[in-house]
């Protein structure tokens, strides 16, 4: 379970982007971080993500100040899939899940192969594997990112608005491959697109302004919402 | 880490290489001339210095017991050579001066000669004595005695300062320039000997005493010479070697003018082979040191801001001061034996602009690559290795190619070190066989067939690029 507690964020030239925000992210299931733009959602998930550390509150995982957990342990619990995806251009799919599971879990060569190849083949994009990131879809390249941040076994994976460069089509066909993947992890959605998170999610939280509006199921969430 | 092994060890190995050495073994009585004065000092067919001064740099040696070993350099750098002790004793027809008496010590003249002005037989300009030509190109060799005397007692007289006598009679031959002023002996020589086309003209302009340079702190040995020299005037020695060269019917044109076609050949490829491995083991250094250089100047804040600074001064200055002048003062300045300090500088030279081409690949990949790899749990040291460097190198491949092809091109500087790389085996072809045009346009295109290549290799290198869209926009 991660626990926000009354964090707030400002940046060096005054902006107030997060301002007291407590939430829970459940151990399992998949969570929405919903709002507008400049809402204050993507600088919560930096926090979280411990890219950014809070001005103000504590995040905590299973129990631990996220801030003096060693990185190489939080980085293994949480992983982080961005909005850019961050995919290395110069790995093919495997290297690129085979990298991390080498260079911080300290398997071999071979046992790094072979446990992508399965992640790759569970999550059905085996086919993708010596392809270069430049070589795939939007969609696809959404989900091999996805499949390197799972490769670690992370009991969280935070996504940062992973449908903006999906057309809705491939939206809809994404939403449902991630539900399935429930199994495998615990989902924190960062995202402006609320019918994305209305398809995936179970509860979220709405914010505005750095601050949270509205919680509770995405029904529940989405229908105070449209009240306003 | 296979690749850091072999930049550790190349890096030892040059720096054992590098070290100031002493530059002569003591057994060894290690002479200077240019190669470039004939008859005085010349390459024979079989492409070997011969000449009046080398065998009488011979005989000398032979006579205090030593080895002889002679060294072929520019004519311009040949007193810095001495004083910078690459040698023990100049004998390359040097005369006798009070300036040059400031620096260094003179043994007996051991032959008199004196300058004389030469022209174009055709004589288009008309003119019959020095004092006729002013206004008009007369060319002397650089640094030599010949090019003070005009300047000072006739300055109306457009002096035109050249590197080798055989460039000077190529430009005569060309009516480019007017006349030259030379050794009497040397001119009569290219005359009748080489059969050029000139005339002497005039009186002889003065008088000069030739005698052998060492530095003011080898008395021992200028004694040791002049003891030999006065050995071979008394027993005839003298008088033999000079009857070889200029005795009547005694130097055959077949001594110079031409050389064998395969004795060219291993010279031309034996330069080339020197300038490469030069080129080579500098490009090698500039690059090992490029890539810690290159990542120090992209932290231009934190705490390793003073490094910083100090690379960016460093890296601005080699860049902003001649190649020529840094090699020069590794050579001289700094005592460098020529073949270290030819790499030592192209070396540096090249870290200089490899820094800033590595700089900028490094630049130019996308932070969200360094974070996406840092969400994965890697350390700084493996996100550079893995994800940011293998990114950075791709992007900086076809600028470090430019680096290079530069780099090669640059050893042809080395030749002023004396180092006998393709221009300076060029030189002493063409001071023998009198064809500058043919041996620098083959010289040209030797460099060419190794640059060429590279350039190629850029371009495809930098379309495979651009195609797998390593740099961000």
């Amino acid at each position: 379970m991660i626990e926000v507690q009354n964090v707030a964020y400002t940046y060096a030239d005054g902006t107030k982007a997060v301002n007291d925000v407590s939430m829970t992210f459940p151990e399992q299931g998949i969570f929405a971080v919903m709002g507008l733009s400049g809402s204050g959602k993507t600088t919560l998930l930096n926090c979280i993500a411990r890219f950014l550390s809070p001005k103000q509150g504590e995040i905590i995982l299973d129990g631990q100040d996220i801030q003096e957990m060693k990185e190489i342990d939080f980085r293994q619990q949480v992983g982080v899939v961005f909005q850019h995806l961050n995919l290395f251009p110069h790995m093919n799919v495997l290297e690129n899940m085979m990298l991390a599971l080498e260079r911080v879990q300290g398997k071999t060569k071979a046992a790094a192969k072979a446990e992508s190849l399965e992640m790759l083949e569970r999550l059905n994009i085996a086919e993708l594997a010596q392809s270069y990131p430049a070589q795939v879809s939007g969609g696809q390249a959404q989900r091999v990112a996805i499949a390197r941040g799972l490769a670690l076994k992370p009991k969280f994976m935070l996504l940062d608005e992973p449908t903006s460069a999906l057309d809705a089509a491939t939206t809809s066909d994404f939403a449902r491959w991630l539900r399935e993947l429930q199994a495998f992890t615990s989902f924190i959605i960062v995202t402006h697109d609320l019918p994305f998170a209305e398809q995936t999610a179970e509860q979220g939280v709405f914010m505005e302004s750095g601050q949270v509006q509205e919680r509770g199921t995405l029904a529940e969430v989405l229908k105070n919402i449209d009240r306003c | 880490m296979h690749y850091a092994r072999i930049i550790i060890t190349l890096t030892l190995a040059f720096l054992t290489l590098a070290g100031p050495w002493p530059a002569t073994a003591e057994e060894e009585f290690v002479t200077a001339l240019t190669g470039k004065f004939p008859p005085f000092s010349y390459y024979d067919k079989q492409g070997n210095l011969a000449g009046f001064d080398v065998d009488v740099s011979r005989e000398i040696a032979q006579r205090i017991n030593q080895k002889s070993q002679i060294i072929a350099t520019e004519w311009d750098g040949i007193l810095a050579g001495l004083l910078a002790e690459k040698y023990d004793a100049i004998i390359g027809s040097m005369a006798i001066t009070p300036v040059r008496q400031e620096s260094v010590d003179f043994s007996t003249p051991y032959y008199h000669s004196g300058a004389q002005l030469f022209i174009h037989r055709d004589n288009p300009n008309k003119v019959y004595s020095i004092s006729e030509c002013n206004g008009l190109r007369i060319a002397v060799v650089l640094g030599e005695t010949y090019q003070h005397f005009l300047e000072e007692k006739f300055p109306d007289v457009e002096v035109v300062t050249l590197k080798s006598g055989a460039e000077i009679f190529a430009m005569l031959e060309q009516k480019r320039i007017t006349g030259f002023v030379t050794d009497r002996l040397v001119g009569a020589w290219q005359v009748k000997e080489a059969g050029r086309p000139f005339v002497s003209v005039g009186d002889m302009l003065y008088k000069e005493r030739i005698g052998i340079p060492v530095r003011k702190d080898r008395p021992e040995l200028l004694g040791q010479i002049n003891k030999a020299l006065a050995a071979m005037e008394d027993d005839g020695t003298m008088q033999r070697i000079h009857q070889r060269y200029f005795g009547l019917g005694k130097t055959s044109s077949s001594k110079l003018g031409t050389m064998e076609p395969s004795v060219i050949a291993t010279k031309l490829l034996k330069g080339f082979a020197v300038s490469l491995g030069i080129a080579f083991a500098a490009i090698l250094l500039g690059f090992a040191l490029a890539v810690p250089c290159g990542l120090l100047l992209t932290f231009r804040h934190g705490s390793l801001k003073p490094i910083h600074f100090l690379i960016r001064a460093f890296v601005d200055f080699i860049r902003g001061t001649p190649v020529l002048i840094q090699l020069l003062f590794v050579w001289l300045g700094l005592g460098f034996a020529p073949f270290p300090a030819a790499i030592l500088t192209l070396g540096i030279c090249a870290m200089a602009y490899m820094a800033e081409v590595v700089r900028a690949g490094l630049m130019s990949v996308d932070p969200g690559q360094d974070l996406g790899a840092k969400a994965l749990g890697l350390s700084p040291v493996d996100r550079f290795r893995f994800v940011v460097w293998p990114q950075a190198f791709r992007i900086a491949i076809p600028p470090l190619m430019n680096c290079v092809v530069s780099l090669i091109k640059d050893t042809a500087l080395v030749s002023i070190i004396s180092i006998p790389e393709l221009i300076r085996e060029a030189q002493s072809i063409i001071s023998v066989t009198f064809e500058p045009g043919l041996y620098y346009l083959i010289a040209g295109l030797m460099f060419f067939a190794v640059t060429f290549p590279l350039m190629k290799l850029s371009d495809r290198v930098e379309r495979s690029i651009k195609a797998k869209g390593f740099a961000h926009d």
